[in-house]
């Protein structure tokens, strides 16, 4: 019994400072997808919407609806076009409103019109 | 003299109230309401009388007159019976106005009962204020026979006549041996006065003397309910109407105690030290397993006989304690746990009456006396449920009332068992508080039990449902209820009282020791330790009333919401799925189940484990090891005893005539030598 | 500042006065696949550690300020989730956290209704599936008004403001 009092007393203190300071874990989170509009054509967006299990995606004629709530960060729709989703690297998304968890991407192509 | 003018009054009350009680079922309602108010009356001067008896020196003995049936009549009060005949008072007072039952007629049976009720009142006085032997022994077998009585009522059952078969079977018992160790004494002493023996009791060799106490002990264990000689407390308390067993548990025991109390430090002072040690193991023993058993028990008859029991241990163990401390020569210990031990004895008569009259009340009131089938009482009969929470907080020891400030007293009183020389007597008495201490803490246990089933939470059946305390009697366990009230707030003055009986009982001045302010008692020696009941009183009811007077200023504006209990968030939560009285103490059970060594059946429908396969029935019982392992023994020697004596009796009428001729050539032969 | 604005800063105001320094925990699961409560429960173990910042487990609600609900509302657990909203006492908050709670995994059916504010009225929502502790953590000190919320001004756009 006393061996792991020795052992925690070399490791030293292991609390994670969150929230004064970031956590060094955090980096190795799984995370909602970020968008590029640029590569995002209507056809990839069809796709994407398909490829989702939860039914974060959906398409609103000109934009890409993406509902952060529904996403289960399974990783499909960055498999399926890697170059227009990327990770997001944001894990810190608690909101006190459900509609903020919605938001809207603009289409490739459709900026211009 | 006024105790005895006072006691005679009262005798004359209950005799009348005794006639009275013959009369109910020709006269009705009406009759019996008087013939109880004649037996409160008779309590009031009781309760006068043991007062002016307490505060006043012991009277002599005064003969007024005898037959040649009982031989001469004498009767004395003493301060020490004055105690007794305070309780005897109160108790008759409460029971008195609990009998009479509104808008019920009296039945047959009820005529006898209240007949010989009033007349066994009368019997236990005269044990009191009994001031020779045989007035000592007519009264108490009388008593005894009158309980008997008492006991039997009608309709009655097998469970009934066996009941008050134990009941009669062990008073016998406990009356031989009285019997003896009164014989031993008078012989001794050459007197049949009580006043005399007391004073001549030098004069008895050592060896009759402890014989004679420990003859004593056993006899008037036997009523008061020492272990092992308390069987007939749990089979006889049930089957007793409420008023019957609350007099039993409520005077009846105490009248043991008496006899016990009388011997110990009226008749035979001054005993070796291990006589007291004696009486100080068997009183601690008799409370931890008088309330281990309670904890055992669905019956809230045989719990609060089962606390009766463990209330006695206690008392007895601050008898036998005092007993060690005189030994040891320390006097005012000697006459402080006397003190304690009194008025423990007291308070215990009050509320155990209480709890027992009440005890009737929901029996009449919800047809039950089951705990597991109760509930919620206290929503349905308030005042039965105010009252009996007063009873409770009483006798499970907790501040501020009288049951906290006894045992603490008792408690003082055995802590100081370092001032007797010897380490091992010393070890001992500190054994014997420790095992009070268990009883304080298994009581509290015991009572949250006892008063939580029945009173708290939901009604388990639909008759617990419908309880209601209409035309139930209220006044008397109100009354009762006051009483414990006042016994603890006025503590004081109570302790003044009982110190001027135990100075006359013992010589010891204790009044300056005990109460030096107004309102603080000391236990026997200023450097020990104090307390005020009083104040403590006050105390409590300030620390709760402040915090709610905060409250009420202070609290927020916002109306508040009503919702239903939270159970767990079940769909249907049905009240039979509350705790019921046996899972409460089941931790007890498990731990001291070597006492208790349970019988356990399980029955299933089939061997499924999965156990959804029928109803599982499911029955333990507690191992009747008293009566198994002492008294089946016991009988059975005395059977086998008979069956080997009967040839004598072969009905032959040679045989005997043989019989004749033997003896009278013996009766030459002892002549001639 | 409109009256709007003004009420709900007083309220934010208010909250954080009342639980910012302890808040009482009561967790929900309403149906869930329980790996909501394996990240819920890691919050009390030393490496995230949440009594360092006053934040408490009960389980009786009773005693709790604030109901962890996560699972997708099963149909066969509103009579529940009502009996144990209703034992809280006021002032109380609601946080639905996973994404069945938030609608995202199960549409409204025969045996769910797909997501928690269809029983419950939610305050503050953490997605993840599950969510980490750190999210959890972030989504609690949301809750009690000791740290702002980020997700109204995430884009979710690569390259663009964060």
């Amino acid at each position: 019994m006393p061996l792991w009092f020795v052992r925690g007393l070399r490791r030293g203190v292991v609390t994670t400072r969150y929230p004064a300071r970031p956590d060094p874990s955090a980096s190795a989170l799984p995370t909602p997808p970020a968008f590029r509009p640029d590569a995002l054509t209507g056809e990839i967006a069809d796709a994407l919407v398909a490829t989702c299990p939860s039914r974060a995606l959906a398409r609103d004629g000109d934009a890409l609806l993406f509902d952060a709530g529904a996403c289960t960060t399974c990783g499909r729709c960055r498999d399926l076009a890697p170059a227009a989703v990327a990770a997001s690297g944001e894990f810190e998304l608690a909101g006190t409103s459900r509609t903020a968890l919605c938001k809207r991407i603009p289409l490739a192509g459709e900026v211009r019109r | 003299m006024i105790a005895l003018i006072l006691f005679a009054i009262a005798a004359g009350g209950w005799a009348a109230a005794a006639l009275t009680g013959l009369l109910t079922t020709t006269a009705g309602g009406a009759v019996m309401r008087a013939g109880c108010g004649l037996s409160v009356l008779g309590g009031a001067a009781v309760l006068s009388g043991g007062v002016a008896a307490l505060v006043s020196t012991d009277s002599a003995v005064v003969s007024p007159g005898g037959s040649v049936v009982v031989g001469t009549l004498q009767v004395q009060a003493t301060s020490l019976s004055g105690v007794f005949a305070v309780l005897l008072g109160v108790v008759a007072i409460g029971i008195g106005l609990y009998l009479p039952r509104s808008g019920k007629e009296p039945s047959g049976g009820t005529a006898v009962y209240l007949c010989a009720y009033n007349l066994a009142l009368l019997a236990s006085l005269a044990v009191l204020a009994a001031g020779g032997v045989v007035t000592f022994l007519v009264a108490w077998e009388s008593m005894a026979l009158l309980c008997y009585a008492l006991i039997l009522h009608r309709p009655r059952s097998r469970e009934v006549a066996s009941g008050a078969f134990w009941f009669l079977a062990l008073s016998e018992a406990g009356f031989v041996l009285i019997v003896a160790a009164f014989a031993i004494l008078a012989t001794q002493t050459h007197t049949m006065d009580l006043g005399l023996i007391a004073a001549r009791a030098h004069l008895v060799p050592g060896a009759w003397r402890d014989a004679a106490y420990l003859l004593a002990l056993a006899g008037f264990g036997f009523k008061a309910g020492l272990v092992p000689l308390h069987v007939w407390l749990p089979v006889a308390h049930p089957v007793a109407p409420a008023d019957g067993s609350a007099f039993l548990s409520g005077m009846i025991t105490k009248l043991g105690v008496y006899g016990i109390a009388l011997f110990a430090f009226r008749l035979l002072p001054g005993g070796p030290a291990w006589t007291g040690v004696v009486t100080m193991a068997i009183g601690a023993l008799t409370a931890a397993i008088g309330i281990l058993y309670a904890l055992g028990e669905r019956d809230i008859k045989r719990f609060l006989a089962f606390s009766t029991i463990e209330n006695v241990g206690i008392i007895v163990t601050a008898l036998g304690a005092a007993m060690t401390f005189l030994a040891y020569g320390q006097r005012a210990l000697w006459a402080f746990l006397l003190l304690a031990g009194l008025y423990h004895a007291l308070n215990h008569g009050c509320y155990k009456t209480l709890l027992f009259l009440e005890a009737g009340v929901t029996e009449h009131a919800a047809g039950t006396r089951d705990m597991d089938r109760l509930g919620g009482l206290a929503r349905m009969m308030p005042r039965a449920g105010v009252i009996a929470f007063v009873g409770t907080l009483g006798i499970a020891a907790l501040p501020p009332l009288n049951g906290f400030v006894s045992e603490w007293l008792i408690f003082q009183g055995l802590f100081q068992g370092f001032r007797t020389g010897s380490h091992l007597v010393a070890i001992l008495i500190v054994l014997a508080a420790g095992i009070l201490g268990l009883t304080g803490g298994l009581a509290i246990y015991a009572f949250v039990r006892g008063y939580g089933i029945p009173y708290l939470g939901m009604p388990r059946t639909r008759q617990a449902a419908a309880a209601s305390e209409r035309g139930q009697p209220v006044a008397g366990p109100a009354l009762l209820a006051t009483a414990c009230v006042a016994l603890a707030v006025g503590a004081p003055v109570l302790l003044v009282g009982l110190a001027r009986a135990v100075r006359t009982a013992t010589g010891v001045a204790l009044r300056p020791v005990l109460l030096p302010g107004k309102l603080t008692v000391i236990p026997a020696h200023l450097n020990f330790s104090g307390f005020s009941p009083t104040y403590l009183a006050a105390f409590l009811v300030a620390i709760t009333v402040v915090p709610v007077l905060i409250y009420l200023a202070g609290r927020p504006r916002a109306g508040s919401v009503v919702v239903p209990v939270w159970d767990g968030g079940m769909l249907a939560f049905r009240p039979r799925m509350q705790y019921s009285a046996m899972t409460f103490s089941a931790p007890t059970r498990v731990t001291f189940d070597a006492l208790y060594r349970p019988s356990v059946s399980v029955q299933r429908a089939s061997d499924d484990p999965a156990g959804r396969s029928g109803p599982v029935h499911y029955e333990t019982a507690a191992t009747p090891v008293f009566e198994r392992y002492l008294y089946r023994p016991v009988i059975r020697a005395v059977e086998w005893l008979a069956d080997f004596v009967r040839p004598l009796q072969s009905g032959d009428v040679n045989l005997y005539l043989l019989y004749v001729f033997v003896a009278v050539l013996v009766a030459y032969l002892i002549a001639a030598l | 500042m409109t009256t709007e604005q003004a009420a709900a800063a007083e309220l934010r105001g208010a909250i954080a006065r009342q639980f910012g320094r302890s808040l009482h925990i009561r967790t929900l699961d309403t149906g869930s696949c329980a790996a909501c409560e394996q990240e819920i429960r890691m919050l009390a173990a030393p490496h995230y550690d949440l009594n360092r910042l006053g934040f408490f487990f009960t389980p009786a609600p009773r005693h709790a300020d604030l109901l962890l609900v996560t699972g997708p509302m099963l149909r066969a657990f509103a009579v529940a989730a009502h009996k144990t909203y209703d034992a809280m006492p006021g002032p109380k908050l609601v946080v639905a956290t996973g994404a069945c709670a938030l609608g995202g995994v199960y549409e409204p059916d025969s045996f769910s209704y797909g997501s928690v504010d269809a029983v419950l009225p939610v305050d503050v929502w953490i997605p993840g599936c599950p969510p980490s502790p750190l999210a959890l953590l972030q989504g609690l000190l949301v809750a009690v008004d000791r740290l702002a919320e980020k997700v109204p001004r995430l884009s979710f756009v690569a390259g663009g403001p964060s």
